[in-house]
């Protein structure tokens, strides 16, 4: 028998889309699973983005797209970057990818060379570490303590560099935390950053427009200016406006970076989907009300989850400034037994055995570097939260 | 800063570029240029197919999909596979993704290792080497001659094969000659494999649906069902339902080897657009009538191009079995200079001046690994096509 490349072995495949693809197939049997494990807005795409697919459809843009993204979207994101981020990109400073996961796979394929340090704050997007092992790179975490808000500190981002770093990542609003510092707080880390030449610096900024409270959001290359010419600044339609299915993220970098990304996707999957495209171009620049008014109803549903969890016995959960997900601290379960019989020894126990006895589908702390914890999505609709939040506090109320 | 891995600075740059960037620049200066370089089918996409997609949107269907694709879609693969082939694959052994291409480049990068060598019959496409390259292995080219068709024999596969083959990746009918495997000749080299069963096997089948005259290409596993357990058949829905800007590429392979391809795709791409993905069931389950319809036409149009170009001195076109492209060869033209003074030293030489001089765009055989020819795309009108054959008529018959 031929045999597999030695690159996959230490990968695996994503745990938010392991445990999406376990409730689908319990759903699929019959059972009333509520998933709160998946990364996914509930709302509907905006309709103006509609509108222009049916249009790209039918009037025959269905032919091969340029490589690197339509000169309309590349246009729609560099009036975008300019208007959110007062960040000025020009056309060949802008790549399209399908999602915005391959932008960051891109980046790490055309840069790490095997041995490469790629730093990532943890707890963290799993995939970053991944990804980076395809590319034969090395993921070096920095830890970010709750006491800090899950916020990294420049004195241990500082200690995590070495000549060997050719990343260091950034995600605010952070995926699994929500946790966002303030601009102050992002200038002391862009101060550690410009005293290392040599590190490229990726934002992925796809939570942007999810922040409570007044929070203000900033990407680093707009707070310390210094940074530009070697910032991949990444972001995408998925959350903002509800089109996770249409795959279109994006990146604004330097020039000669963003031609190794475009030779990249040109070798591994050419042009994005020509109707995704001009969806994605009408999204950008059509009118934001719906924007905010989904940020609104986030807000709320933050609140209500963050309440509910705290009141189940045996779990803390932080208040986070951003994104659609809480980080719960599920330290007052361990040692205990389920109402099923299941002992609970770590978080992937507890989420499993949640799943099982109670039908809440959840992703455990271990896949984002910190235990014992779980991650809770709150992109669903309000009464499926409450449902599942009950049937949490429930659970723990059980635990013997 | 060192930034580019070295893994991309092993990729040519493409050959192509100059010549398409120069038709471009000639187009905008409004020169009046007919391109035959391009890959795609002029044709539209079925309006049952666009009208599934816009049904798909105002379904909802906007969300993550499972990253091997919809549990419809890999149904309806598996539905064609058994109709069209006699190949009976289960949804498990089934990935969807973002063009063919990405079934290529996840197949490699799951098995190649450093040093493995792929062995590839050109003329070819080119991304099949520059992909090899990026998964870090060899590429071995070897030649299919014009007077067997440009077809593969099976002494020379057997010569090609040493222990560190990985692959045989075969491409039937092929980009750029068109030409196709009957049952018989593929036979002649399945049994080569079946003598060696640590290859793996790609089969490009993307054109299978364009052949012409009654013939009809056939598959690796319905030749030889017994190289299931090592073949990755590859189909998409580009070419026989004019999709490409659709971005749907599939395969069949054995399910250890989808789950890898699985794996990998769900840390680089995740799934492919979900609307796309609507719209390929469509194309797969629907009405195939389009398809004949465009045969037709591809079939009046190849026999017109290939009676015209071997009506141009120093040119001979071989008729192909199948895609829509002929690969003439343009050997009898070099060290000849033409009406406008330029030196014909070569293939590129060649269509350099036919473009300069005609204002036709076609692409050199240097950029299939096989100087001497020049490929010609017919998927474009009769009437175009006609004015561009008699523009390199006149070509021809100038040069001295």
């Amino acid at each position: 028998m031929p045999d597999l490349a030695k690159r996959l072995q230490n990968v695996q495949i994503s745990p938010s889309a392991a445990m999406t693809a376990k409730a689908r197939e319990m759903r699929a049997r019959g059972i009333n699973v509520i998933s709160l494990a998946n990364g996914e807005p509930d709302f509907a795409t905006p309709r103006h983005a509609i509108d222009a697919a049916y249009q790209a459809a039918l009037s025959g843009d269905t032919k091969y797209p340029p490589q690197g993204g339509t000169p309309a979207l590349k246009a729609a994101i560099a009036r975008k970057f300019k208007r959110d981020n007062n960040l000025d990109y020009g056309p060949d400073e802008i790549i399209v990818g399908n999602g915005g996961k391959q932008v960051i796979f891109n980046a790490f394929m055309a840069t790490v060379d095997p041995g490469d340090e790629v730093v990532i704050p943890s707890p963290f997007w799993v995939s970053y570490a991944d990804m980076a092992k395809v590319a034969g790179g090395v993921p070096v975490t920095v830890s970010c303590p709750q006491n800090n808000g899950f916020k990294p500190r420049p004195e241990d981002l500082e200690a995590a560099i070495t000549p060997r770093t050719k990343w260091v990542m950034l995600n605010f609003p952070g995926n699994p935390t929500g946790a966002v510092p303030s601009r102050t707080e992002l200038a002391a880390l862009g101060e550690v950053l410009v005293r290392h030449p040599h590190v490229w610096i990726m934002s992925d900024d796809m939570y942007e427009h999810l922040l409570y409270d007044g929070h203000r959001f900033s990407t680093i290359a707009e707070v310390t200016p210094a940074l530009k010419a070697r910032t991949l600044t990444v972001n995408g339609c998925s959350k903002t406006y509800a089109m996770t299915g249409w795959r279109i993220g994006f990146g604004g970098g330097p020039a000669q970076l963003i031609r190794g990304l475009f030779n990249m996707q040109g070798q591994a999957t050419a042009g994005v989907s020509t109707v995704g495209q001009a969806a994605a171009a009408a999204a950008l620049d059509g009118p934001q009300g719906l924007v905010e008014e989904h940020r609104a109803i986030y807000e709320q549903r933050r609140d209500l989850v963050v309440q509910m969890l705290n009141a189940a016995p045996g779990i803390t959960c932080h208040r986070p400034e951003g994104a659609f997900y809480v980080f719960p601290n599920l330290a007052g379960c361990l040692g205990k037994t389920s109402k099923g019989g299941r002992k609970i020894e770590t978080d992937t126990d507890f989420v499993a055995a949640l799943l099982e006895e109670k039908h809440v589908a959840c992703v455990q702390g271990a896949a984002y570097g910190l235990s014992p914890h779980m991650r809770v999505s709150y992109a669903t609709d309000t009464a499926s939260i409450t449902e599942a939040c009950g049937r949490i506090q429930e659970f723990c109320h059980e635990l013997s | 800063m060192k930034l580019i891995a070295d893994r991309l600075d092993r990729i040519s740059p493409s050959l192509t570029i100059a010549m398409t960037s120069k038709a471009r620049a000639l187009k905008a200066s409004g020169k009046d240029v007919i391109g035959l370089a391009a890959g795609e089918p002029d044709f539209d996409t079925p309006q049952n197919v666009k009208d599934a997609a816009i049904a798909a949107i105002q379904r909802g269907e906007t969300r993550y999909t499972d990253v091997a694709g919809t549990p419809e879609l890999r149904k309806a693969v598996a539905a064609r596979f058994r109709q069209d082939h006699g190949i009976d694959y289960k949804p498990e052994e089934i990935l969807i993704a973002t063009g063919g291409k990405q079934v290529i480049f996840d197949a490699f990068l799951a098995t190649i290792q450093a040093g493995d060598e792929v062995i590839i019959p050109t003329p070819c496409w080119v991304s099949y080497p520059d992909i090899v390259q990026l998964a870090e292995g060899t590429p071995v080219f070897v030649r299919g001659d014009e007077n067997h068709g440009f077809k593969l024999r099976a002494e020379q596969l057997e010569a090609a094969i040493t222990p560190k083959t990985k692959w045989f990746l075969l491409n039937n009918p092929s980009n750029p000659t068109g030409a196709a495997y009957s049952a018989a000749e593929l036979k002649a080299l399945t049994d080569v494999l079946m003598r060696h069963p640590d290859i793996w096997i790609f089969t490009d089948d993307i054109y299978n649906k364009l052949a012409y005259d009654g013939f009809r290409p056939a598959t690796v596993l319905e030749v030889e069902p017994r190289l299931r357990d090592r073949t990755v058949t590859m189909n998409g829905c580009s070419k026989a339902y004019a999709m490409t800007g659709w971005r749907i590429g599939y395969a069949g392979a054995p399910a250890h080897l989808i789950k890898q391809m699985d794996k990998l795709q769900s840390q680089s791409t995740s799934n492919t657009s979900s609307i796309s993905q609507a719209a390929a069931v469509e194309a797969l389950n629907g009405p195939q009538e389009s398809i004949e319809v465009m045969k037709v036409a591809y079939k009046r149009r190849r026999d017109m191009v290939v009676e015209m170009l071997n009506a141009a001195p120093g040119l001979r076109c071989h008729k192909p079995e199948g895609a829509f492209y002929v690969f003439p060869s343009m050997q009898a033209c070099i060290g000849k200079t033409s009406k406008g003074g330029r030196k014909i030293s070569n293939d590129e030489a060649f269509c350099l001046a036919l473009l300069e001089e005609e204002g036709v765009a076609c692409v050199h055989g240097e950029a299939f690994m096989y100087p001497g020819y020049f490929r010609i795309s017919y998927a474009t009108s009769d009437e175009q096509l006609k004015d561009a054959c008699t523009r390199i008529q006149r070509f021809c018959q100038g040069l001295h």
